[in-house]
């Protein structure tokens, strides 16, 4: 008898990553052809439609790349996290954070200057979102509690902060009693681009662009990473790594906080409790995807904005739009496996292998 | 009164499976971030069996053999591929979601083809206050009380439930005893996935009774929260899920009651006890050992040991 083992490469496969991912979308287009026919569609008619609502022409590009901004920050704000070892998985509640750190300008800003406004705004959100992540951050750095499940926490904590606000003192006296914010002023909203684009998706652009040069020119950048791979050897090396996790995570809340300002003031109409529509969540895939780069990101990001999109689209065929989002997930899941076939490779041993050292 | 602790004791049930199953998971060093996919997995297959057999038991163990098919996947990917848990996990709750809604969308609004009805216990269900409270629930809720006194035999009673454990504190040391972490890590995930799907089944055949997207509405990550809450104990976590159950049911009441107190402020109660309690953990574990798992969310790769 034999079975089968996973030995590791001596080599990564080169380019295995941008393989990996090719490889989890073919598996999920698969999967999603399985599905779409098991709801009696045509498969490539609705793959087409797709296409075509995402990245068909400038107004469809539009829609996604605004789409890919929320998820770009927040996978962002997990790579950030993750390339010094960390789990930040609190995006989702760092994005709502924000979002009531812009409402809240916006609230207050209702007849300033257009431009103040929009940069308070911003500045607000970023503030709120690092704030949000700073309690974790704090009890990671100082007593070592996992920041896994404290941020992940604090996500249903600041989804019910934005419902409270909305059930109370936000609540727009005009609303005929339903829980709902006042539409933003106009001067709250971020100037468009082109077409359906807002600037920021520009902003965006810049945010990671700055993050990934940071990561890899800096000597900050390397001192994250040294401390992400080994905490003995930073302090070997003298950084302090009680503030590196402090800074780290508080500025990965601040990158989701700015994504949820940028969501309101770019795409929403007011604060909503679904404004965060699982971006946090998918902002993790978003970075795993990515190996946790800067640059993986955003092309990653802009990926998943166009099968977000496109999945939305098809909802006038009657495909439900759950397909799009398992299309996310089997992304990620072909990947893995992919991603693991390029570090290793799979040998048949013989029977017993009980104790057997290789 | 005696309706609102109905209502806790019924809701901390539903809470316990899937707290359960997630405490074994992580006694075996998985952490899955998937429960919240997975009682989805559980409540729409409980349905939708239902509605075709119209016999509820049959659509419960349909639910927990697809809340268990959802944790194997997470097993494969974590334990068998050695990916990260908390991606593969998150990544089971928006595939979870997603499937459950696809697998759902002719079933909204429908009617339920069978209920698992309240346990007629004959004379008990007429003591004053103990009769409606402990003694007219739905049977999954007796089913979570044994499920929780078996899970604490096993695990701390039995040889298996030894290696289990051992699974999840070193998993080269439960290798070197000769057990096989891959087998029992993917066997906990798969109990633990069982026991999502029970709760599943629980929320579409007793407690609403109906299926729609969005039915799970956060029920996973509490139970996430009180795996931690009850420092990874049966009894502890029945305790907190009673409490979580209490808040739960209190959501609606306050007003009942005349409180002015904002419900949707109570319902945070649950995530920021856990945070508070994760913290206490931190700062006493400091001179005495942390109740987590201590190989939890560690992939274990025999070859590279």
């Amino acid at each position: 008898m034999s079975r089968p083992v996973l030995v590791r490469r001596e080599q990564v496969l080169r380019g295995g990553q941008p393989l990996a991912f090719g490889i989890g979308l073919a598996v999920a287009l698969v999967v999603g052809v399985l599905l779409l026919v098991g709801s009696g569609h045509d498969p490539l008619r609705v793959y087409e439609r797709m296409f075509e609502a995402s990245l068909g022409d400038p107004r469809a590009w539009s829609v996604t790349l605004n789409r890919a901004v929320p998820l770009g920050l927040a996978g962002l704000a997990v790579a950030v996290a993750g390339s010094m070892g960390l789990w930040n998985i609190g995006a989702e509640g760092q994005i709502m954070a924000g979002a009531i750190g812009a409402a809240w300008v916006a609230r207050i800003g209702g007849d300033w200057p257009s431009p103040v406004v929009i940069t308070a705004m911003l500045a607000a959100a970023i503030l709120g979102g690092g704030l949000l992540a700073l309690g974790p951050a704090i009890a990671r750095a100082r007593i070592g509690v996992n920041e896994i499940i404290t941020t992940l926490m604090l996500n249903e904590v600041a989804i019910r902060l934005v419902q409270w606000l909305i059930h109370g003192r936000w609540k727009d006296p005009d609303s005929h009693n339903f829980p709902l914010a006042p539409m933003l002023s106009d001067n709250a909203r971020l100037p468009g681009l082109f077409e359906r684009a807002h600037v920021g998706v520009v902003l965006a652009a810049v945010v990671i662009v700055l993050f990934g040069v940071a990561a890899s020119r800096t000597a900050w950048g390397y001192e994250l990473r040294v401390a992400g791979s080994s905490g003995a050897t930073a302090r070997y090396a003298g950084i302090s790594l009680e503030r590196k996790i402090l800074t780290v995570l508080v500025l990965s809340g601040g990158v989701a906080g700015f994504a949820g300002g940028i969501e309101l003031s770019g795409t929403s109409d007011r604060i909503t409790e679904n404004l965060s529509n699982g971006f946090g969540f998918a902002g993790i895939i978003v970075a795993a995807l990515a190996l946790m780069r800067p640059s993986g990101v955003a092309a990653v990001a802009l990926l998943f904005g166009a099968v977000q999109i496109g999945g939305q689209s098809i909802q006038t065929m009657g495909v439900s739009s759950s397909v799009s989002t398992i299309l996310q997930a089997l992304i990620l899941f072909g990947a893995i496996a992919a991603g693991v076939l390029s570090r290793y490779r799979v040998e048949m041993v013989a029977g017993d292998t009980t104790g057997a050292i290789r | 009164m005696i309706g609102l602790l109905e209502a806790s004791v019924s809701f901390g049930a539903l809470l316990y499976l899937a707290a359960l199953g997630e405490m074994i998971a992580e006694k075996a060093g998985i952490l899955n971030l998937g429960v919240e996919g997975m009682i989805a997995m559980g409540a729409v297959t409980g349905f939708a069996v239902a509605l075709q057999t119209g016999n509820p038991w049959v659509a419960l163990v349909a639910a927990v053999a697809a809340g268990a098919l959802v944790g194997l996947l997470h097993g494969f990917f974590t334990v068998v591929l050695g990916a990260e848990q908390v991606v593969s996990g998150l990544s089971l709750t928006i595939f979870g979601l997603g499937l459950a809604a696809y697998v759902g969308r002719g079933s909204v609004g429908r009617p339920s083809g069978a209920e698992l009805v309240p346990v007629d216990w004959g004379p008990l269900t007429d003591i004053p206050w103990a009769g409606p409270v402990l003694f007219a629930q739905s049977p999954l809720v007796y089913l979570a009380v044994i499920a929780g006194f078996v899970t604490w035999f096993v695990l701390w009673r039995t040889r298996l439930g030894l290696a289990v454990r051992a699974a999840g504190e070193s998993a080269s040391t439960a290798d070197a005893a000769g057990h096989s972490v891959a087998g029992i890590r993917l066997a906990a995930v798969a109990v633990g996935g069982g026991l999502a799907g029970a709760a599943g089944a629980y929320l579409t055949l007793s407690l609403t009774p109906q299926w729609a997207e969005g039915i799970v509405a956060g029920r996973g990550w509490i139970a996430v929260a009180l795996v931690i809450f009850g420092a990874w104990h049966p009894g502890r976590v029945a305790v907190g899920a009673l409490l979580f159950g209490l808040t739960l049911a209190l959501k609606t009441r306050l007003q009942t009651f005349g409180v002015d107190f904002s419900p949707i402020l109570l319902s945070m109660l649950p995530y920021v006890l856990t945070v508070g309690v994760l913290v206490v953990i931190s700062i006493r574990s400091r001179n005495r050992p942390s109740p987590a798992p201590a190989a939890l969310g560690i992939a274990y790769r025999r070859e590279e040991r």
